[in-house]
């Protein structure tokens, strides 16, 4: 009797309950983020601002740690040392102190990877909203999207290349949980070109305008005729990487090369633009003359104001310092100073890298005429009086690599350029046990180790 | 539906009738005192094993009419022993005298979600810390501050000595390695945010360099709204075997806090003022330059400047100056209580102002409680809690940055000879070694936090029917809690690294965090008695809970003048994070009690929430649990008082992180143009709760009516599908995914002696000596070993690797990647004496904590800069050669094992003298006490910083046990004055 009183008490609570859940929705609604539109919704069916907003995304994205990749490329090509006073891996891993090496699992190897490969999500992205989008736009209209996702990825594929060189990249990426096997740097150049040249046909038939704006950065390179210019400038870079003299003229021919001294004209090009307005970025590759050795600065590498000719006009890209900066055993008295504020533009590709590339293409092809002939404008450009040395075809590779490592001073360009024509160990060597790295190691999340080399 | 609900009443309303039956009965009346005859208000007088009981009321007086012919009456009171007589209708009067408790054995413990059970019947091995052991000997800085060393199995660990807090609570080993790895806060039923929000610091530091997201900005948790002194007790539930009814927020363990309510009687006033001192824990001291050692660390042009500033008589101790502030601490706190037997209340109100050591710094609090219990009728019990809180804390600027901006890196940078102090019209120089005058800092930023808090509960409790063998009890809780935290960071445009060119012109960043959170839940408790001696307790409840964050952090730079406004400026920036999350569950349970010699306890609890990939789909948490009471059965000496063995089994959950689910896209700007990038995170829609199991036994003994105790258990705590930020490979775009991905298991011991050596009328002296270890293991890895936390494997870090231990610290060494430490501690110890000589009163708590590493950057940084103190001592390098400092940096890029040092420490936590003045004035004054106490004074470490407790990352999970010059540590020193009306 007791226990069977014990048991009925307990029916009219188990039904109360009972009831309050069917009626009061026991269900609970799934979630939508509240902080920002979701993948499926780009992807699936984007509006037209989607679309332009994940274009500006992409050009957005570009500069995402762009500061530690020129950090990296610039201190292991022997451009300028990095201070750092709160970090001491600038001047241990990077200059490859004792027995300090580039670590797979550490910023300046991991950061602006997978910066690039995020852009190049982004393209991706774009390539598959474009698809999928039932917004009204035109098949040039589209195309213009897809030229530009195009071009971009390259160019992003491009700077992860040049990151890790022989280790080689992932081209293959769109689908996330089936990522395509590294390629070789060989195979990651031509796979580059080949992607320039797709999205330079689909910049072709996109009609006379986007469908979308970009920043002045692109100031003259924002109608499809244009930005085609621009993928062409870029696939005369990769021609040389390639050694491929013919195909790098006939891409010059195509992007907005003009053979000049002017100095504006060596300027005109695309570039990365930074400024202090709210939310956007700031350019990182600048700090103020006469930083605090203790703190932040760039100090411009000695030799390249000792190995200047006089009167190089090109030395405004480092500034004397009012003391000697020094840290870690190294030191210098100029200031790296190629940006001069935190709103500078950093180029992505200039007229005066095309009079280049035309001169070392055309020095490639045997024609030393037409090679000293842009070489010479360069170093009229810098003030310089024309070239006086040898004309055989290395003299003049070595001539057009240091008005490079002088022109292009700050902007990604001299570690490359000396490992294209393997010459990495005759960059200067600042303390007796400091390697000269040929690449950075395989990020240690791709799981598939590949480490960084000495130059020996 | 109406028929339904008439049955349901007409039900109710018949056994309702059916217990109304008369029986035979008489009546038993007396009076209960304590030890010393003083008549006792509110001792709990019940016929065993039936519900039929009473309170004594203000005069000590009961009445109790008892069925039958002859019962067994119970007199409980907490903290003195129950007390078991007999009685028969010719007792008539029986007066009853109860004695202190030496051991905690009778008070109660909450075991339910709803009802409590008496810690001698507890299966589980729960913590309790009252309000005397809190807040008696010393003051603490914040209530998480006041735990150290009071109880077992746990790990805490102060972040930094910034003013207004900033602590992590690990229970019983670390519990997750992504997710969230601090206990759940409940107080007086209330879902508790112990959240940090941080001040958007990263904008300046770039600690977090590449993302505005960063955990280095030191806040503080937000558990510091809570006043300690209103707080009567507090309950540790470490792990699943006692948390398990709170379903999938409990696998952190969950911490129950119960304020201080009013009982009935005369109204009592206290007030107390304390005025103490803070200063340095640690001092490190400066390194002794000459000519030969400045040319060596700052090469030879500065020599001149050092040997110039010599002559001068200009080298500065600047560490005298940045942390040498003598910080006032004052707390004052009023409290009323008092009431009768129908309405009781509680009043209390603090207000603390603490400074730091660091000048500008310091903390300030103003909370009020009012907390109400009104009997409205026989049936129906009426609880209100409300606290509000006001508080402001200047936290200064520390931590790791990447711009040589914080206070501890400028000063780490800056060599002696530096002249770094303004001019008699206030201006400061420019810090020519680095890019901050850490003095101008100090005096001209603000590092603000500013709460302004609402905690509210209501409690109804309605019995629906009661018999003389069952009872059915309602009770509904409602709570709220309900802050919103502005933080502000203003870094004006004269400041060294702000104006040419060099930073921003000037920022400020400014914050606004609103939280809401509110907590719904119903239960049903039903006890029923045999006569046998079995009496059976079943309780069914539903839970519903809502989280609602919305953070909005504004970042204003290129200021006007001296303005502090954003709009006051030439660019801002904008970022809104909010959380939404909404849980519900139910939960069943029962417990059986054998004339409490075999106690045993089933439950389950179900549950679902937002944050899982499938938001309905409900995860059951079962807990099961034994006591065996040995000295009930009768068997035992009488010298043996207690002999108790128990086990307990539950399982707990823990949720993702809001947003794990999400692939969202996050916005950019160009040139004026929003754009949208894709996040990093990649979401996972597959992704759900952690799963702890626990499994706890031991036993209780105790000797001579407890004056000798021992208690013993021994716990393994597994965690199954711990949500990891597994890295995924950088070309995917994304950087991490959420992923149930890992098993580790905890497994340890936590011993317990309790003494009582002497105890007589003018002499008395307790002890508890407690012990506790723990350790862990990854037992399932299902991605490949990964680094996580601090800074890379050149400088240390930890790694997750399976069959290690989950907190290892590897690093690189010529060998390749190998463990050079652990973060898990290999034992802790404390002490707790209190020593009673008729007034006067002495109370010591020592708190020893064996190994556990810290990754100890702080050295690193003061080595590259060339100040570190033991810069040119020779006592590391083997071959006796090397300097201490080139030993380390020498190393650098080939060992970590520099960098990471054992963290041990033996503390004295808390020292308190106090003398009670009893009955002054005609016993207008019921006590005065004065007394001198103290936190922290003695400290014994060999660890080469200032404090190895310590935390750049703050409170969460991994982050624990890296030091990038933080806020140095404080001892404090305090004189008391306490008044009872």
């Amino acid at each position: 009797m007791k226990i069977y009183k014990f048991l009925s008490s307990l029916l009219p609570v188990l039904f109360i309950a009972g009831a309050l859940c069917t009626f009061n929705a026991c269900k609970i609604d799934d979630q939508v983020d509240p902080n920002g539109p979701s993948l499926e919704g780009v992807e699936g069916n984007a509006t037209v601002g989607d679309l332009n907003n994940v274009v500006t995304g992409i050009e957005s994205g570009m500069r995402n740690r762009l500061g530690t990749y020129f950090d990296g490329v610039g201190v292991i090509g022997r451009e300028w040392y990095r201070f750092s006073g709160s970090d001491p891996r600038f001047t241990s891993d990077l200059l490859g102190k004792a027995s300090a090496t580039l670590d797979n699992n550490t910023f300046y190897t991991t950061t602006p990877f997978a910066e690039r490969y995020r852009v190049v999500r982004n393209c991706n992205i774009l390539l598959n909203a474009v698809n999928n989008t039932n917004a009204d736009l035109t098949d040039e209209q589209k195309n213009g999207y897809r030229g530009y996702a195009k071009t971009i990825m390259a160019y992003q594929l491009l700077m992860a290349l040049n990151q890790l060189h022989h280790c080689g990249i992932r081209i293959d990426v769109d689908d996330p949980d089936n990522l395509g096997t590294f390629v070789t740097y060989d195979e990651g150049l031509s796979t580059i070109a080949t992607m320039l040249n797709e999205g330079a046909q689909l910049l072709q038939s996109a009609g006379d305008e986007f469908a979308f704006g970009l920043s002045s950065g692109f100031a003259g390179f924002n109608t499809p005729a244009s930005f085609r210019q621009f993928n062409r400038a870029l696939a005369a870079r990769v021609s040389i990487y390639q050694l491929n003299g013919t195909a790098a003229l006939q891409n010059l021919t195509e992007s907005f090369f003009e053979l000049t001294s002017d100095s504006t004209t060596l300027y005109k090009g695309v570039y990365h633009l930074f400024s202090n307005a709210g939310g956007d970025q700031i350019n990182e590759m600048y700090y103020p003359l006469n930083s605090a050795a203790g703190g932040n600065l760039r100090a411009a590498q000695p030799s390249y104001i000792t190995d200047a000719e006089p009167g190089d006009h090109r030395l405004w890209k480092v500034g004397m310092r009012a003391d000697t900066a020094f840290q870690d055993g190294l030191q210098s008295a100029y200031d790296f100073y190629r940006y001069r504020s935190l709103s500078d533009p950093i180029p992505i590709v200039r007229n005066e890298e095309l009079v280049l590339i035309y001169a070392e293409a055309q020095n490639l092809n045997g024609n030393s005429t037409e090679a000293l002939f842009a070489i010479n404008l360069i170093r009229s450009a810098a003030g310089l009086p024309n070239y006086s040395g040898g004309n055989s075809q290395n003299e003049l590779r070595d001539e057009i690599l240091k008005q490079r490592r002088y022109s292009l001073y700050g902007e990604g360009h001299r570690w490359i350029d000396m490992r294209r024509y393997d010459k990495l160990n005759e960059l200067p060597i600042d303390r007796p046990d400091d390697d000269v790295w040929m690449n950075f190691p395989r990020p240690a999340t791709e799981n598939d180790d590949c480490p960084a080399e000495s130059a020996g | 539906m109406q028929k339904l609900f008439t049955y349901t009443t007409t039900l109710v309303f018949t056994l309702l009738l059916a217990s109304t039956a008369a029986m035979a009965q008489f009546t038993v009346t007396g009076t209960v005192t304590d030890e010393k005859g003083e008549p006792m208000v509110g001792v709990t007088v019940v016929v065993k094993n039936t519900t039929v009981g009473t309170v004594s009321d203000l005069d000590g007086n009961y009445s109790l009419k008892v069925p039958g012919s002859s019962a067994t009456l119970t007199f409980s009171s907490v903290g003195y022993e129950i007390s078991e007589q007999s009685v028969s209708s010719s007792t008539g009067r029986l007066d009853v005298a109860l004695e202190p408790s030496v051991t905690r054995l009778e008070e109660v413990v909450i075991s339910g979600l709803a009802t409590s059970v008496a810690r001698r019947n507890l299966a589980n091995a729960v913590s309790t810390v009252s309000s005397k052991e809190l807040t008696g000997v010393t003051a603490p800085q914040t209530v998480d501050a006041a735990l150290y060393g009071k109880f077992t199995g746990v790990v805490i660990n102060a972040n930094s000595g910034a003013p207004g807090g900033g602590i992590g609570v690990r229970l019983r080993g670390l519990t997750s390695i992504n997710g969230n790895a601090q206990p759940l806060y409940i107080i007086d039923g209330v879902f508790m945010d112990n959240s940090s929000t941080p001040a958007g610091l990263n904008a300046i530091s770039q600690a977090a360099a590449g993302g505005s997201a960063s955990n280095q900005d030191n806040p503080s948790n937000r558990l510091a709204d809570l006043n300690p002194d209103d707080i009567e007790s507090i309950e540790i539930l470490k792990g699943a075997s006692a948390a398990a009814l709170y379903g999938s927020r409990a696998a952190t363990g969950v911490i129950i806090i119960t304020t201080k309510r009013g009982k009935p009687g005369e109204n009592m006033v206290n007030f107390s003022q304390t005025l103490g001192v803070a200063t340095q824990l640690k001092k490190l001291g400066v390194r002794n330059f000459d000519a030969e050692k400045v040319e060596a660390s700052f090469g030879a042009s500065q020599v001149p400047v050092f040997e110039a500033a010599q002559a001068a008589g200009k080298i500065f101790n600047y560490e005298d100056e940045l942390y040498g502030n003598k910080g006032l601490l004052s707390t004052t706190n009023l409290s009323l209580s008092g009431g009768n037997q129908t309405t009781q209340y509680y009043f209390g109100t603090t207000y603390k102002n603490e400074e730091g050591i660091v000048k500008n710094t310091g903390y300030e609090k103003l909370s009020l409680r009012l907390n109400l219990d009104h009997k409205l009728s026989e049936r129906i019990n009426l609880g209100f809690s409300n606290m509000y809180t006001l508080s402001s804390a200047d936290r200064g600027f520390f931590n790791n940055d990447n711009t040589n901006t914080t206070m501890g890196v400028a000063y780490a940078a800056t060599p002696a000879w530096a002249d770094l102090f303004p001019d008699e019209n206030g201006n400061y120089p420019n810090n020519p070694y680095t890019a901050s005058n850490f003095l101008q800092t100090r005096d001209l930023i603000t590092n603000n936090e500013k709460v302004n808090r609402y905690i509210g509960g209501a409690n109804l409790t309605l019995k629906i029917y009661q018999t003389e063998t069952a009872t059915l009890q309602f009770i509904g809780r409602a709570g709220i809690d309900r802050y919103t935290l502005n933080t502000k960071a203003l870094f004006p445009r004269t400041l060294q690294f702000q104006k040419d060119g060099n930073g921003t012109n000037g920022a400020s960043i400014q914050g606004s965090a609103t939280n809401n959170n509110a907590n719904f839940n119903g239960f049903f408790v039903h006890s029923f008695f045999l006569p046998s001696g079995v009496s059976f307790r079943t309780q069914f409840g539903g839970t519903r809970e809502e989280f609602r964050f919305n953070n909005i952090l504004v970042t204003a730079t290129e200021l006007i003048g001296s303005q502090e406004n954003v709009d006051q400026s030439g660019a801002v920036s904008v970022e809104q994070t909010r959380r939404n999350q909404t849980d519900m569950g139910f939960f069943v349970q029962e417990e059986v009690n054998w004339d409490d010699k075999v106690i045993a306890t089933l439950g389950l609890r179900g549950d679902k929430s937002s944050n899982n990939g499938d938001p309905n789909q409900l995860y059951y948490y079962p807990k099961a649990s034994l006591a065996l009471n040995l000295h009930e059965f009768g068997f035992l000496p009488d010298k043996l008082s207690q002999l108790k063995l128990r086990a307990a089994f539950g399982q707990a959950g823990n949720f993702a992180r809001f947003g794990s689910t999400f692939t969202s896209l996050g916005n950019t700007i160009i040139d004026g143009n929003a754009g949208s990038l894709i996040n990093t995170l990649r979401g996972n829609n597959e992704v759900g709760p952690e799963r702890q199991t626990e499994i706890e036994t031991g036993f209780d003994l105790g000797f001579n009516r407890g004056r000798y105790a021992l208690d013993f258990t021994y716990y393994v705590k597994s965690v199954a599908d711990l949500l990891i930020n597994v890295n995924v490979p950088t070309t995917s775009g994304f950087t991490t995914r959420v992923t149930n991905a890992a098993d580790l298991r905890n497994n340890g011991i936590e011993v317990g002696l309790t003494l009582q050596p002497i105890s007589n009328r003018n002499f008395n002296w307790y002890s508890r000596t407690a012990f506790w270890l723990n350790r862990s293991e990854i037992t399932r890895l299902d991605v490949p070993a990964f680094n996580l936390g601090a800074f890379g494997a050149t400088l240390g870090t930890f790694r997750i690797e399976e069959g290690k231990s989950a907190t290892q610290i590897v690093g690189i060494s010529p060998n390749g990647v190998v463990a050079f430490g652990d973060a898990e501690p290999d034992f802790q110890m404390s002490f707790q004496n209190t020593l009673n000589y008729k007034d006067l009163e002495l109370s010591f708590l020592i708190h020893w904590k064996q190994g556990g590493d810290n990754i100890n950057l702080s050295t690193l940084l003061t080595d590259i800069y060339g100040t570190s103190p033991d810069f040119d001592d020779t006592d590391l390098d083997p071959n006796g050669e090397l300097t201490n400092g080139n030993y380390r940096l020498n190393s650098l890029g080939t060992t970590a094992q520099a960098w990471i040092e054992d963290a041990s420490y033996v503390r004295l936590r808390e020292i308190g003298l106090f003398y009670n003045f009893r009955n002054l004035f005609d016993g207008k004054v019921k006590n005065l006490r004065l007394g001198v106490s103290g936190n922290n004074l003695l400290n014994f470490f060999q660890y080469n910083s200032y404090d190895p407790e310590v935390s750049n990352f703050g409170s969460d999970g991994f982050s624990s046990n890296v030091e990038v010059l933080p806020f140095p540590s404080a001892k404090r020193f305090f004189g008391h004055l306490s008044v009872s009306f």
